[in-house]
């Protein structure tokens, strides 16, 4: 038995627009989705915004009925069968909200753990060993109000912890984190996965995903693009080389001019300040960067670069270079 | 340990700490003001007035009405605070989320406003008893400490019923402050129900409160547990079916929010 498994999931919301002439619109945030995730198995879900993840792990956590297809986790449906599902799964929405700011940290999992009708004995030593697991060791006692985001984001994870679930669903749980920060969260993501836990992960940060995950899925559009190990996507763009270079200001009209060129297979921007930072897939690999440098016209390029493709490039080809 | 007695602790544990979580008044200072100070001011206030106004010598009408009334402060604006701050927390994905019994979750959300509005009432009768010459030598004590009891888990009820208006809509302060405000009247603490119009005295009748402080009048002058019995047991009945309908309200909420998709809208 698989620990999640999704047939043709659907989810369309309608939302009403206009405050006088109301008119309902319909968003179609899951089109068909399905996936599989073995027992301890660490799944990614990668997609730009509004591809449908964080509607994907509201439905897997109970919270969103689907509209169409169905979710079984650990052999029991999310509909159907929900408080069993709840009692096996756990699951964190990024961010800091969510948690009772006036209580101290304890006394959140102290209110969480009743939640789950967890023996208070029990829950005077989890707690404890949760708080230590977590690095808030010490701090247990003050008020989540006083917390900075990335301790707050800490106590999620204890507090998603409480009941010992089997499978864990984590939505952009690094998010606004500092980069040491989000590489000690990781670790605890992968002691979780040393705990024999499945964890179902979305991320907008693609060496996160490749360090973490045993295998991905890419969506789009609400629609799933890929299935594949890291490694497995790699291969997609393995035929391709990656030019980077830096320029300054170029404006779209040149953006747009190399992105038809006819050996440029995608591009994509990354805006630093003054600076932006083209990513061109190309089979050609070096030898097009005499020809991408006349295509630019011109503007005042600065570093140039020819590399390997990474996963990110696997990504930015997948979903047409969207980042 | 037993089951019973977890289930208690447990029990006592999330109202204890939901109590404190989303009751936004518990600073102390404030707190104390709202439970010692509030009471006498709202009490001089009507006692003054109404005996002015009325130009009559019925003190005891305007302490007895007001200090069981107190009991709506907890029951309307500390039970929906509790219920629909949730909303505010951000925690209604995390609490809908979990396993648990959505009875003990909802009504626990309640109980210590009931265990706070009754100390309130009391207070509020030590205030009449102490400086406004309420006269209690008549009165079958334990009788009106359970209808103090009984009105305010029918008010607690009422309250419940609008935290889940304030689960679906923001303007629930606005209300709220309407509710207690008509309380005041229809509720008989500061007009005798008899000298209302026709409409207003039925709307008294279908609302917590009404019975409770006719009760505490009639055993103020002497009556005893024997007369008051029926009062009482509507007023538990009105808060039963006032609980009722939210309890329902709040699945209701659940269900929908889960439908659409609107759980952590704000
Ligand atoms: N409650 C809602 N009501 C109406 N539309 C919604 C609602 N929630 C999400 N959507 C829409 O559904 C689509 C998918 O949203 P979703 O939040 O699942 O995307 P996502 O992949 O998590 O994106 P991101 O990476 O930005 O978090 C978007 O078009 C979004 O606007
Ligand atoms: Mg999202």
């Amino acid at each position: 038995m698989n620990a999640i498994e999704v047939n043709h999931l659907k989810r369309v919301y309608r939302a009403a627009i206009g405050v006088f002439k109301r008119s309902i619109k319909e968003v179609v945030a899951v089109d068909d989705i399905s996936f599989s995730v073995e027992k301890g198995e660490l799944f990614g879900l990668l997609g730009p915004n509004g591809a449908g993840k964080t509607t994907t792990v509201k439905m897997l956590a109970t919270l969103l009925i689907p509209t169409a297809g169905n979710i079984s986790i650990m052999g029991f449906d999310v509909v159907k069968q929900a408080n069993e599902v709840r009692k096996r799964i756990g699951f964190i929405f990024g961010g800091e909200r969510g948690l009772y700011w006036r209580l101290s940290a304890e006394d959140n999992l102290r209110y969480f753990a009743s939640l789950y009708g967890a023996d208070p004995e029990v829950s005077k030593k989890r707690i404890p060993y949760l708080l230590e697991m977590v690095g808030l060791k010490g701090r247990g006692n003050e008020r989540v109000e006083g917390y900075s985001r990335g301790m707050k984001q800490r106590l999620h994870v204890a507090r998603t912890l409480l009941h010992d679930p089997e499978v864990l669903f984590l939505d952009e749980p690094t998010i606004g984190l500092d980069p040491v920060g989000a590489r000690e969260f990781r670790q605890v993501i992968l002691d979780l996965q040393t705990e024999k836990k499945t964890i179902l992960l979305t991320t907008h940060y693609m060496f996160e995903a490749d360090a973490l995950c045993d295998r991905i899925a890419v969506i789009d559009k609400g629609c799933t693009v890929a299935l594949d190990t890291p490694g497995g996507l790699k291969k997609h763009v393995s035929d391709l080389s990656i030019v980077e270079m830096e320029t300054f200001g170029a404006p779209e009209e040149v953006l747009n001019g190399i992105r038809a060129l006819p050996f440029v297979d995608a591009v994509s921007v990354e805006d630093q300040d003054q600076r932006q930072l083209l990513k061109v897939q190309t089979e050609r690999g070096a030898e097009a960067v005499p020809d991408l440098m006349a295509a630019l016209d011109g503007q005042r390029v600065g570093r140039v670069i020819v590399r390997e493709p990474t996963l990110e490039d696997a990504y930015v080809r997948l979903v047409g270079g969207k980042v | 340990m037993n089951v019973l007695t977890k289930n208690l602790r447990l029990f006592w544990q999330g109202t204890m700490l939901s109590y404190i979580a989303l009751f936004a008044w518990l600073r102390p200072v404030t707190y104390a003001a709202s439970k010692i100070v509030m009471p006498l001011a709202q009490m001089l206030f009507f006692v003054f007035l109404g005996t002015y106004a009325t130009n009559s010598n019925n003190v005891d009408f305007y302490v007895i009405g007001n200090a069981v009334q107190i009991t709506a402060v907890s029951g309307i604006f500390g039970v929906t605070m509790s219920v629909g701050g949730d909303r505010w927390a951000g925690t209604l994905p995390y609490l809908f989320g979990t396993p648990a019994n959505r009875v003990m979750l909802f009504f626990g959300r309640a109980f210590m406003h009931v265990i706070d509005g009754t100390i309130g009432v009391v207070i509020a009768f030590i205030w009449g008893v102490t400086l406004l010459g309420l006269d209690l030598s008549h009165t079958n004590l334990p009788a009106l400490g359970l209808t103090i009891l009984v009105t305010t888990l029918s008010t607690c009820a009422l309250g419940l019923l609008m935290g889940c208006l304030s689960l679906i809509t923001s303007n629930v302060m606005f209300v709220n402050n309407t509710v207690y405000f008509l309380l005041l009247i229809f509720s008989g603490a500061n007009v005798a129900i008899d000298k209302l119009p026709a409409w207003m005295q039925a709307l008294s009748q279908i609302l917590p409160l009404t019975r409770g402080i006719a009760a505490s009048r009639a055993l103020v002058a002497g009556q005893g547990l024997a007369e008051i019995g029926p009062m009482l047991l509507t007023e538990l009945g009105i808060g039963f079916v006032y609980g009722t309908l939210g309890y329902f309200m709040f699945h209701w909420f659940e269900v929908v929010a889960k439908r659409r998709g609107s759980l952590e809208t704000v």
